[in-house]
């Protein structure tokens, strides 16, 4: 009987697995595989070699994991806050709130990241009111360097973080905030016995969104960090379109996909510590 | 190999000749081509397929962008839909040496008179453009490379190509290597130079619609830019002299079937006429191979195009050999100094 459903259910899943199959797995194994295999002679290590010897690559791949740290820092430092007040809001406010965190997505990142050329350049919104208020008299740079993709980067992928963080605090029972106060904590005690650990589980999983998003950013450092912020997904670009060293390219993704694995197999082991005290 | 001899054997068969030559008469209705888009690709509509339309019936789609990768996944999957492709002069030699074009039957083409550059064996060279100095009208105007990269002399932020082979050989020539004896390339002098003025570079850029619109942002005062997208600007100023010349070119899609061939020769042979090419200029400020070409563009707007006979002289061409041989080793020394800014 069970055995049937389950067939039926599979029944079900078939046309979408099949599709992932030919469609998206098929490929990406396909190219992971030129990396290991030459048309000429066979399996070879060749281009993980080659990666080693020229160091460059791995050092542009460094480079993309700090920048990924820093922007899901800022991202961490506004969007906390930023969910905590949106769950202290009134009915209405907090709907207004809500779509205002969620108004980007209908916008594309192009747009957005265009945005901020217009905001940010020497002659933008923040360096015209920056001297006309007379706190600078030259244009901050504020565009074309690690600052300007940082912002960027935080600026698009805040909802991730956001929406799920605001889920998980609208769940937090108010009368355990309140028995803990009742019992005499002050309010820093209750925030941080109390509060904050209910939200790590959320804070956690967004946070690892926004890193593992922010390792393959490329139309944002492409138009804001004016060639001069060196990004993994801007090189594999190079390597793919312009050289067009298919190989060395896979050999690249392979270790940005391994990358990401031992950070995501980190957190679940993690998450299961925590669940299971 | 034996794929080779086979088809020399065979073509000294004479039924085997009658049937190629059949074949090529054979020519396609409608050939897909492959181009760069934008102004460019409309200037190829306008000045040569629809003449060509006009006298063969023979209709051109076209598709953008192109790039190295898309003509090596094309010709990898075995397709056969597109035959013609555009090429800059160093993709279109690494794309010899990949396997990934066939040689030009230049009989078939029977093209008008053309530049001897433009003539090459795998590919039509159809557009030059070229590579200049531009700076923000009102600047201080550089006359050599030396001026422009001497950011006391001339302050100011720069913004540079992010292509290695569009701005290194700038930096060596401004370190007083003249332009006849720019290759072998001196990369090291290249990189020591950018490093002196690495600071005053505000944008490296990878799309060529970035330089000019980062002038009149007035985020940076001075360029190396494609010409075609300053000229006839008043709001810039700019130096054809030391600049480079270069050529796109189209190249045939290895595997093509000898109808679309045949087809894309007749193209190119409409591409080699001045008459055409003037037309094109008209809705791009690049030019086309034909030395005959100067008496046909408007005498007020010579000073713009790359061929014209006061800024070809000027100019130096672009060495796509020696680029096809270093630019892989060229380009990881780039990632490495770009590592470092």
């Amino acid at each position: 009987m069970s055995s049937a459903r389950q067939s039926t259910g599979f029944a079900f899943i078939a046309p979408l697995l099949v599709l992932m199959l030919v469609a998206f797995n098929a490929p990406i194994a396909y190219m992971l595989g030129l990396a290991f295999w030459d048309k000429a002679h066979g399996f070879t290590l060749e281009h993980y070699a080659g990666l080693l010897e020229a160091p460059v690559y791995l050092r542009v791949l460094g480079n993309t994991m700090r920048i990924a740290l820093v922007a899901t820092l800022a991202n961490i430092v506004i969007g906390y806050p930023l969910a905590h007040w949106m769950r202290g809001l009134q009915n209405r406010a907090r709907l207004v709130a809500i779509a205002l965190v969620v108004l980007p997505f209908w916008v594309s990142i192009l747009v957005r990241t265009y945005a901020w050329i217009v905001v940010l350049g020497n002659g933008g919104l923040v360096n015209r009111a920056l001297q006309w208020l007379g706190l600078t008299d030259q244009p901050v740079q504020f565009l074309y360097n690690e600052l300007g993709v940082t912002i960027g980067m935080a600026n698009v992928l805040l909802p991730f973080l956001v929406l799920p963080l605001f889920a998980a605090m609208i769940r937090i029972d108010d009368r355990l905030l309140q028995a803990a106060a009742s019992l005499g904590a002050p309010p820093r005690t209750i925030f941080w016995k109390v509060y904050f650990p209910l939200t790590v589980p959320a804070l956690a999983a967004g946070t690892l969104l926004v890193f593992m998003l922010c390792l393959g950013f490329y139309v944002t450092p492409a138009i804001l960090g004016g060639g001069r912020v060196p990004m993994v997904s801007n090189l594999l670009d190079t390597l793919i379109n312009q050289i067009p060293r298919w190989e060395q390219a896979s050999a690249i993704s392979t270790i940005l996909l391994i990358v990401a694995l031992v950070i995501f197999a980190a957190y679940r082991r993690l998450d299961r510590k925590a669940s299971a005290t | 190999m034996k794929r080779r001899t086979f088809v020399k054997g065979a073509a000294s068969l004479p039924a085997f000749s009658a049937l190629a030559g059949a074949a090529a008469y054979a020519q396609s209705k409608e050939i897909r081509m492959i181009e760069s888009g934008g102004k460019s690709g409309d200037s190829i509509e306008v000045g040569y397929i629809e003449p060509l339309t006009k006298k063969t019936g023979i209709k051109v789609i076209r598709e953008s962008p192109s790039s190295l990768g898309k003509l090596r996944a094309l010709v990898e999957s075995g397709q056969t839909s597109t035959v013609m492709f555009e090429l800059g002069s160093g993709v279109m030699v690494q794309a010899r040496k990949l396997g990934l074009i066939e040689k030009v039957d230049w009989d078939a083409v029977a093209p008008a008179a053309m530049f001897p550059e433009a003539k090459n064996e795998y590919g039509f060279g159809y557009q030059y453009f070229s590579t200049i100095m531009a700076w923000r009208a009102g600047q201080k105007e550089p006359k050599t490379w030396a001026e422009f990269f001497d950011t006391k002399a001339f302050p100011g932020k720069r913004c540079v190509p992010d292509y290695p082979h569009y701005c290194l050989p700038f930096a060596v020539m401004a370190t007083g290597v003249p332009a006849d004896k720019l290759y072998p390339l001196d990369v090291d002098a290249g990189f020591k130079k950018l490093g002196e003025v690495k600071r005053d570079i505000s944008v490296w850029w990878k799309a060529g619609a970035q330089p000019p619109q980062l002038l009149k942002d007035n985020e940076v005062q001075y360029v190396i830019c494609w010409s075609g997208r300053v000229v006839g600007d008043p709001a810039f100023g700019m130096n054809f002299a030391g600049g480079m010349a270069d050529l796109s070119y189209f190249g045939i899609v290895k595997n093509s079937t000898p109808g679309d061939k045949a087809a894309a020769y007749k193209l190119m042979h409409e591409m080699s006429l001045p008459e055409n090419q003037a037309k094109a200029a008209e809705v791009i400020s690049y030019t086309g191979p034909s030395p005959e070409l100067d008496p046909l563009l408007p005498k007020d707007r010579l000073w713009q195009f790359p061929t014209s006979k006061q800024n070809k002289a000027v100019q130096w061409f672009q060495n796509a050999e020696w680029w096809a041989d270093n630019g892989e080793a060229v380009n990881k020394k780039w990632e490495a100094f770009k590592l470092n800014l």
